[in-house]
């Protein structure tokens, strides 16, 4: 039985944030586990901010995880982990994928996107680990940008501190895609999988 | 091992959803046969999930014009005997207000249950109404859920309830319940079907004024004795501690947010807590039962003060001295969280918080200054945006004749299309209700004298927006009424309406053209135009503001998402623009400034369009001064 552990994956619409806390959510069913937890977006279009949470263990009750209660955070997109600063605590680690996702907000002048390093900084002062990879970068060389978040997501499974077992995700992903797409899938989930333990050595 | 789904009848068995799938699921256990809804966000997939297994289980399912028919086609089901439900989000029962009022006296032979999403924090709608006042106002018991099991089991049991007291029910859900995920245990699923009979009785169901009155009567008799039943009823638990001075009454989600406070600040043996499930009617005796052990009540409940009104005229009538404390420490405005009702119960408690939240505060200010504003935008390719560039080009030509300084007004509506009113487009001046916008320029007609142009979505005008268009009409009100028709109801995922040529189930029906609608309602001026085709949208629309009289146009290009999914199956490529750097003028910006579209981005030294982004919709490459926007 576990407590508590809290997950919050943060991205940019159309990152397929949603789609991760979905197969964390089925896995851990399948697992056992008592799973909560919602997503948080504006009105539902491509492009703004996307926030999920996954909650697992049999004392959750609440769909959202208070403030400094996170135990890790999942970056999609740098400035998006920032955004989300006040869930960590120096016993959160966070998980940041390093590539950018410009808002045009920044283009048209109506706003600036802060530097990597500073991002960072910031996040690192918060948490108690960062790790940082370029999962848009990984998940082209697992075969398509569109897998990003599974790279994110075999991440998250290389921390090594889930509940969820690897071979249950793996299930739940298999079941989730098309015969023809998921093996795609897998390789950039085990690709974030090896990044993470790389950055964790 | 076959996956589950929402329709598996394998009870006991354990399966991930999402709330609104659950409120379905619910739904389906009681043996559902008549489901009508209009799109909503935070209720649609209520809908969809019962109409992705209407054939397999036989229910009958529609996506209706708008609330008010959803609610009457449910009423109709369960007057003929058959259980029924409608859902929507929480200003859509606006919509239905008129019939709800009236359902009441009526009350309910098949279990009619009304499911009202509301939207505590305004996520996606226009503002933050609490439907417990209408349900109040119309004596419709409300059953509201603090988990997403509980909207399963709440949903199931509505039905039976309503059946047993012959009276229609609410579900009232919330943001944090219909979009929230979790693990459910299944229930059997009824099998249950039903014939509709249609039994003539004018005494019930004639409502002239003697119908009425004959019936009021009738209609509190049973509402009293539901508020009776509710004490004994599962989702209103009360939990004595030995020697507490505090107690909390904490209501539908707020519950799980109360509970999970008490344990965060460590008092779960320091104070009662009352669980309520039934904000309306309230199970009384178990509040007096708690007001006279503690010598303090706080009230956790999002938005208005329902529970904690009623709390203080039941300890005022009963004469318990007990200090009642809510909205004073439990903020009236957005979502509750944890961290709000654990920092009012510390107020009470003198407890610490095990986190300090004024460190976490200070960092969040810290950061804001750092972070880009990063709002729901128009899709790349999004047919809107032309239409916007191409409706305040027009407008402005326009204005320029009626003075100096006269600016078009644009009234809209509720769709993706209200995002036009950020920067760079700011085409949109009004956003208040569905079919609204129309409804608004009739007015601004008679009181302003500048080019009023108004728009709203296919979806929006069979809604709401075809009576003030012939209001338009009878009463001569000169505006120009933009149909932005792109096949879709987009903003709540796509579902299908009287234009697009299929129903809820998937079935072939009319495809209703807004056109079609307009002219038969008189209007003079009616053009269809291609948005993308600029130059000839921007004149069209301009003859349409010149027109002595109401014009429609209807900019006709369907949704850019709908679009790359069809173009995907048919394995169709898609060609993005490029930014040719010899011609582009670096200092212009006019591609930025004019249509601000996300595949759009300004580097330093130069201007891009990003190829994943970019549908090749061409618009931008038609505004470009340089001609410097060319295709791949």
């Amino acid at each position: 039985m576990i407590k508590e552990f809290n997950i919050l994956i943060t991205g940019v619409g159309g990152q397929g944030v949603i789609l991760m806390s979905e197969l964390l959510g089925r896995a851990a069913v399948k697992d056992g586990l008592r799973v909560r937890g919602s997503e948080i977006l504006g009105m539902a279009v491509r492009g703004g901010s996307v926030t999920s949470i996954v909650r697992l263990g049999d004392e959750v009750y609440g769909p959202l995880i208070p403030m400094g209660k996170c135990d890790v955070l999942i970056g999609m997109e740098p400035s998006e982990a920032l955004r989300n600063i006040t869930y960590l605590s120096r016993s959160s680690l966070a998980i940041v994928n390093t590539a950018v996702t410009i808002p045009f907000t920044v283009s048209i002048g109506e706003s600036k996107y802060p530097s990597l390093e500073e991002i960072l900084k910031k996040l690192g002062e918060a948490a108690g680990k960062v790790i940082t990879l370029d999962a848009n970068q990984i998940a082209q060389e697992a075969g398509s940008l569109l897998a990003t978040n599974l790279v994110m997501l075999g991440a998250l499974f290389g921390t090594k501190k889930l509940p969820i077992g690897i071979e249950t995700i793996k299930e739940s992903i298999q079941v989730r895609f098309p015969a023809k797409t998921a093996p795609v899938n897998i390789k950039a989930f085990d690709l974030g999988y090896q990044a993470c333990q790389q950055a964790l050595k | 091992m076959q996956e589950l789904t929402v329709s598996s009848d394998t009870p006991g068995e354990r399966l991930f959803v999402l709330g609104n799938e659950a409120i379905a699921r619910g739904a389906i256990e009681a043996g559902v046969q008549v489901a009508a809804a209009y799109p909503g966000t935070p209720s649609s997939e209520i809908l969809e999930t019962l109409a992705s297994v209407a054939k397999e289980l036989d229910i009958y399912v529609e996506w209706s014009v708008n609330e008010k028919v959803a609610f009457e086609v449910a009423l109709a089901a369960s007057i003929c005997g058959l259980r029924a439900m409608a859902s929507m989000k929480h200003v859509g029962v606006n919509v239905a207000h008129d019939p709800l009022m009236t359902a009441s006296y009526i009350g309910a032979k098949g279990g009619l249950v009304l499911v009202s999403a509301d939207d505590p924090g305004a996520w996606s709608s226009q503002n933050e109404q609490d439907n417990r006042y209408i349900a109040l106002q119309g004596y419709i018991p409300v059953l509201e859920p603090s988990s997403v099991q509980e909207a399963k089991d709440m949903m199931a049991d509505a039905f039976k309830l309503s059946e047993e007291f012959k009276h229609l029910f609410m579900l009232r859900s919330v943001t944090r319940i219909g979009h929230a995920r979790g693990d459910i245990v299944l229930g059997e699923i009824s099998k249950e079907r039903r014939k509709g009979q249609f039994k003539k009785d004018r005494t019930w169901l004639v409502y002239t004024p003697a119908g009425a009155r004959r019936n009021r009567p009738l209609m509190l008799e049973r509402f009293e004795a539901i508020k009776k039943a509710v004490n004994t009823l599962p989702y209103n638990q009360l939990r004595l501690a030995d020697s507490a001075k505090l107690g909390i009454i904490a209501c539908g989600l707020s519950y799980s947010y109360a509970l999970e406070a008490v344990k965060w600040l460590e008092i779960e043996d320091r104070v009662s807590i009352l669980k309520i499930g039934t904000p309306h009617p309230l199970p009384e005796e178990l509040v007096i039962r708690l007001l006279k052990s503690v010598g303090e009540i706080l009230v956790v409940e999002e938005l208005d003060p329902f529970v904690e009104l009623q709390v203080k005229a039941i300890a005022g009538e009963h004469n318990i001295p007990v200090r009642i404390h809510g909205k004073d420490l439990v903020p009236r405005i957005g979502e509750l969280s944890t961290r709000a009702v654990t920092e009012a119960i510390a107020r009470l408690t003198g407890s610490k918080p095990p986190v300090d939240f004024a460190r976490l505060d200070k960092l969040e200010q810290e950061v804001a200054p750092l972070l880009p504003w990063r709002p729901p935008t128009l899709c790349p390719g999004c047919p809107h945006r032309a239409s916007f560039h191409a409706i305040t080009m027009a407008a402005r030509r326009v204005a320029r004749d009626y003075g100096k300084d006269v600016e078009p007004i644009y009234p809209s509506d509720i769709g993706c299309y209200t995002l036009g009113t950020n920067p760079p487009l700011e085409a949109v001046d009004t956003c208040i209700c569905m079919g609204g916008g129309f409804g608004i320029a009739n007015g601004l007609a008679h009181v302003v004298d500048a080019p009023i142009i108004t728009h709203l979505g296919d979806s929006t005008f069979f809604h709401a927006g075809i009576p003030p268009l012939i209001n338009a009409v009878y009463n001569k009100a000169k505006i120009t009424m933009v149909i932005l028709d792109n096949s879709a109801t987009a903003m709540t995922g796509f579902q299908p309406h009287p234009g697009t040529g299929y129903t809820a189930s998937g079935e072939e029906a009319v495809s209703l053209k807004p056109e079609d609608v307009a002219r038969a309602c008189g209007v003079k001026f009616v053009e269809v135009v291609d948005p993308f085709d600029l130059k000839t949208a921007t004149d069209t629309i301009e003859k349409a503001l010149r027109f002595d009289g109401p014009a429609v146009i209807v900019c006709r290009r369907l949704c850019a998402i709908i679009d790359q999914r069809e173009k995907r199956k048919r394995k169709e490529e898609v060609v993005p623009y490029f930014v040719d750097q010899d011609k582009c003028n670096i200092k212009c910006n006019a591609c930025i400034k004019l249509l601000g579209c996300p595949a759009i981005i300004k580097q330093e030294d130069k201007t891009i369009i990003d190829s994943s982004l970019c549908t090749g919709c061409g618009v931008c490459a038609q505004v470009c001064p340089y001609k410097a926007i060319l295709l791949r």
